[in-house]
């Protein structure tokens, strides 16, 4: 035990902290500039000097540890005088433009210049001039104001790890700068404007549209982008989200945010919003009322129903709804149309990965804490770049890596490669034989543990030396043998798998020979999820053969339980999947569709075929907050309220549950309630007039949701479930290995940009400003090869169709494949892609079409 | 990029250092010679080499008087001015430049042939005015040493 005194105070430490530390802990206030508790000490500013007995000159409280007998006093004239000193030093440059400055009211500089004075300046010199910077589209860097504490710095490369600003020149003339100068051309997280004490990084976002003191509400609630659910405030003024800024603290993201999560608010607000049903009469979408539209429908699914019966209508969840809304959904699909036909495009990747896992090793095995992660001591990345997809896990990887973790990647991860990650870049559809080979040396060395016996009985069957593996894949023996002592010698290690490898050729091999991978090693799973709710629409039941708490349809014990809490007969048969959907829309047996928030015509492999699909049905309902490419064919167009709108519960990756909450109105009615609506005017009585209605329903139905309440998420989620896991259901473990390889040519790959996600990005003006358009993201070998360079026209042609793009030219890419992302309107690579199933998890196969790549005719 | 021989004098720079970031200061160095300058290019290829964060690699090329921010003549004269080359004439010397040969300080001659750096002494007072040609040393100068000493230099 440590005592301290501070100001006269006796202070009892129980852990050695600093001076600053232990009397912040007391409640006592030292001044700081440079001081910000996520980054390393400083002690830059001097503002934090304290006296200490004994000691002969003023002390930085920040770095000095109190140490036990320590007598400190924080406010005494002589400190006044020279704070008062260091304040007038750092104003000889500021421009004392705080009538203008967004920052003021919420200044540090601002704060302790009015405390501690001084009210004028001594200096008659010429102040230093530098115009602001408005080169860059989202930051604002203004260096007459910058006070060189170097938070930003200290945070891009500490926390973040981007490195991308960097304290230039010297002495006076010091500033912060990007590389360019110009642009920051970074990941754009924007952390370094939270961490900024003044208004020299700022975002252009809300620039001069209010001031600190005139927000009216902060509300903190969940970000609606990726699966990793960081934790966000969004502060408003008259209704509209002005600013959106992370809060230190939070269980997922402790006051970081990503730029998705913290320039991407702007959709709420847009004006391209839906506001009023929409009728197709005519063939053309016609403004109608809330009483005619559900009337409409609810009367036409009744006479559809009818006629060809329940299982010739089918719906489509949204791992972007809540699940409540999602909740509501499939009951009302299950209820009142007698159908199991309900899935979402978690079936693309997510769902059948996580079904295929947790088969293994049981119901929870990849709800693994994020922030673990960077405790481990080594890092397996296979499918994908954690870092773009789910950022914020990406950071905790390179944490881990700071902290001294070996971080493994299968292929070439942009985003982790200042690590020293050793990367093992096998050919282009030869990642199995190299797991096989991992397995097998994994295998001699750690020896079978015992536990699980059907995972083992094909463990056994796996067998390739590693040089047959080396060879096959064209990596040395040397890399490999040393990626596998890496893997072999690590005590806590983690696998964090990505969509492209669940969406390879022979997914559900590659998914089976890393489970093998984790199970030898003792590894913690990780799956990478690229929407806020994608875990909470398959466990709400959202799925042809799961029933909420993910309780299989198939199992008649469940379907009674379920039965008896609806007070409905739920059908024994299982439903379709998505791609199911398609071809029975295709073939004609399936007469509607309802889609709730998702676009199935750009998020689908091969986009013209399902348009062409869509097209035959008798009935679309489409609801949705903007005017999509599937609601655009619609016959019935709802709107629904955006996240922003309302309240609900999303459940992350970690499947941590966690709370919405309201940040503005608007007119209007969620998702849930419009589904109520519907099944209302059909005549099925759903009784739930707020989201924690349904909540409470979720938690008598679903075992895995029990016992918990809104008031128990309200403080920071609930993680783990208290519920039951489901456990020991398991069967055999189907695998469907893949063919040979194809050998040369150029292949499709997805382009998973950090910047956007899905179609919800493209209204979201910040983001559309920093990654402006689809590009055909080639290698320089590739490129080389067809005599391209950056920002050519190019043709990408596939056996779908043919995309016209420019190119861009990128040394992550490997040389077999042009990549292209799935979010500009018409030109998404998905477009371009066949649809081939996996046929274990029945996801899309996306590393396998071929295209060509020419210049485009002028 | 770099030539070939720059790649492995960076390499061996690096070497001799137990971090990346150790070996900043001599491998800018090697890509100043390379460059000429400073230049964006020239930082990013420093920092390709050692995989050390552009932005890094500027704030501490930036910080250091002794690199070139800027395009140079062929030949970079330093002449310090400090107080024993003053006392001993060096103002006079700064003069002489600019009247034969057009070389202002911080300034190039419109040939491209020399740049004229004033330094803040290089350690040659007891033999002072001192100035360097590129890495040659030169004292005790008179307007006709440097005549004469600027001659060898095309």
């Amino acid at each position: 035990m440590i005592t301290v005194t501070i100001n006269g105070k006796e202070i009892k430490l129980e852990k050695p902290v600093t001076v600053l530390e232990a009397a912040r802990s007391a409640g006592i206030k030292i001044p700081t500039l440079c001081y910000h508790e996520q980054l390393e000490k400083y002690g830059g500013c001097r503002l934090c000097l304290v006296e200490v007995e004994k000691m002969p000159r003023l002390q930085t409280a920040c770095t000095l540890m109190a140490a036990d007998g320590m007598v400190v006093r924080t406010e005494t004239e002589a400190i006044a005088d020279v704070r008062r000193g260091v304040l007038e030093f750092l104003l000889i440059n500021h421009p004392l433009d705080c009538p203008y400055c967004d920052k003021a009211g919420e200044c540090e500089l601002q704060d302790l210049v009015e405390k501690y004075g001084p009210t004028t300046g001594r200096f008659k010199e010429k102040k230093r001039k530098a115009p602001e910077s408005l080169e860059d589209p989202v930051l604002v860097r203004n260096m007459e104001r910058c006070v060189v504490c170097t938070r930003c710095v200290r945070m891009c490369e500490g926390v973040q790890g981007a490195a991308a600003i960097g304290v230039i020149n010297r002495g006076g003339h010091s500033h912060v700068e990007p590389f360019s100068g110009g642009r920051f051309e970074c990941e754009y997280c924007g952390n370094c404007v939270s961490a900024c004490p003044v208004g020299a990084i700022m975002s252009r976002l809300h620039r001069h549209s209010y001031r600190p003191w005139q927000l009216v509400s902060e509300t903190e609630t969940i970000c609606p982008y990726c699966g990793v659910g960081c934790t966000l405030v969004a502060q408003v003024r008259d209704d509209v989200i002005k600013r959106v800024v992370p809060r230190i603290g939070t269980p997922v993201n402790n006051g970081l945010l990503c730029s998705r999560g913290r320039f991407g608010y702007e959709f709420v607000g847009s004006k391209e919003r839906l506001t009023t049903p929409l009728i197709k009469k005519n063939g053309v979408l016609e403004q109608s009322t809330w009483e005619e539209a559900i009337g409409f429908v609810a009367r036409r699914l009744g006479e559809l129903k009818t006629r060809y019966g329940g299982d010739a209508i089918a719906g489509i969840a949204s791992p972007r709804c809540t699940n409540e809304d999602n909740y509501v959904f499939q009951k009302f699909m299950r209820v009142a149309l007698g159908t199991n036909n309900i899935d979402s495009t978690a079936r693309t990747g997510y769902a059948g990965a996580q079904a295929f896992i947790e088969n293994i090793f049981g119901q929870g095995a990849t709800a693994n804490l994020i922030p673990g992660l960077a405790n481990a001591d080594a890092v397996l990345i296979a499918g994908g770049d954690p870092t773009a997809v789910n950022p914020i896990l990406g950071l905790q990887i390179r944490s881990c890596a700071r902290k001294g973790g070996n971080i493994l990647t299968i292929g070439h991860v942009k985003g982790v490669r200042h690590y020293n990650p050793a990367e093992l870049k096998p050919n282009v559809h030869t990642e199995a034989a190299l797991l096989e080979g991992v397995v097998t040396a994994l295998k001699e060395k750690k020896g079978l543990p015992g536990s699980i016996q059907t995972l083992e009985s094909k463990i056994k069957e796996i067998h390739r030396p590693l040089d047959d593996a080396a060879r096959t894949c064209g990596v040395t023996e040397k890399d490999l043998a040393a990626f596998v002592e890496a893997l072999s010698t690590a005590s806590t290690p983690a696998l964090v798998i990505g969509k492209e490898v669940i969406q390879s050729a022979g997914g559900s091999y590659n998914l089976l020979l890393l489970s093998a991978v984790a199970y030898l090693v003792n590894a913690r799973i990780h799956l990478l999820s690229e929407r806020a709710n994608e875990q909470g629409v398959v466990d709400m039941g959202c799925a042809p053969d799961l029933l909420p708490g993910c309780r299989p349809l198939s199992y008649v014990e469940f379907r009674r339980r379920y039965e008896a809490a609806w007070k409905s007969p739920i059908p024994e048969k299982q439903g379709m999947t998505i791609f199911d959907m398609i071809d029975a829309a295709k073939a004609g047996s399936l007469r509607a569709l309802y889609v709730m928030g998702e676009n199935p015509v750009f998020n689908l492999p091969n986009a013209k075929g399902v348009e062409a699909a869509l097209r035959g049905l008798e009935l679309l309902v489409v609801q949705d907050i903007f005017m999509t490419e599937t609601a655009r064919m619609a016959d019935v167009v709802f709107p629904a309220l955006s996240w922003a709108e309302r309240e609900g519960t999303f459940t992350n990756m970690e499947r941590r549950l966690q709370l919405l909450r309201k940040a503005v109105n608007r007119e209007g009615m969620e998702d849930w309630r419009i589904v109520v609506e519907v099944a209302g005017n059909m005549g099925v009585r759903m009784h739930f007039s707020s989201a924690e209605d349904i909540f409470a329903e979720i938690t008598r139905v679903s075992p895995l949701h029990r016992d918990l309440s809104y008031e128990e998420l309200e403080k920071s989620g609930i993680y783990p479930y208290k519920g039951e896991p489901l456990r020991g259901v398991t069967g055999d473990i189907a695998v469907a290995k893949p063919a040979a390889g194809d050998g040369g040519g150029l292949f499709l790959g997805i382009e998973r940009p950090l910047f956007h996600s899905g179609t919800l990005s493209r209204r979201a003006p910040g983001l559309v400003k920093i990654y402006e358009t689809a590009v055909a993201r080639i290698s320089p070998a590739t490129a080389a090869a067809r005599s391209l360079k950056e920002g050519d026209m190019v043709r990408v042609s596939s056996v779908i169709g043919y995309l016209e793009l420019p190119v861009a030219v990128d040394f992550a890419v490997r040389d077999a494949l042009v990549m292209i992302t799935n979010n500009f309107e018409g030109r998404g690579a998905l477009s371009l892609m066949e649809l081939v199933l996996d046929p274990v998890l029945r996801a899309p196969v996306a590393d396998k079409t071929a295209v060509t790549i020419e210049k485009a005719g002028r | 990029m770099f030539s070939e021989a720059a790649v492995r004098e960076i390499q061996e720079i690096r070497a001799k250092y137990p971090t990346a970031r150790a070996a900043l200061l001599p491998a800018i160095y090697v890509a100043q010679r390379e460059f000429g300058w400073l230049t964006p290019e020239a930082y990013e290829a420093v920092s390709d080499l050692l995989g050390v964060p552009r932005a890094i690699a500027r704030g501490v090329g930036t910080f250091y008087a002794m690199y070139r921010q800027k395009p140079m003549g062929r030949h970079v004269v330093q002449l310090c001015t400090n107080v024993s080359c003053m006392i001993l004439g060096a103002e006079r010397l700064v003069d002489f430049l600019k009247s034969r040969f057009g070389l202002e300080p911080g300034g190039t001659t419109q040939d491209g042939r020399f740049s004229l750096v004033i330094m803040e002494c290089i350690g040659a007072c007891g033999t002072a005015p001192a100035m360097l040609v590129n890495d040659d040393f030169y004292e005790n100068l008179t307007e006709k040493s440097i005549e004469e000493i600027l001659g060898k230099y095309r």
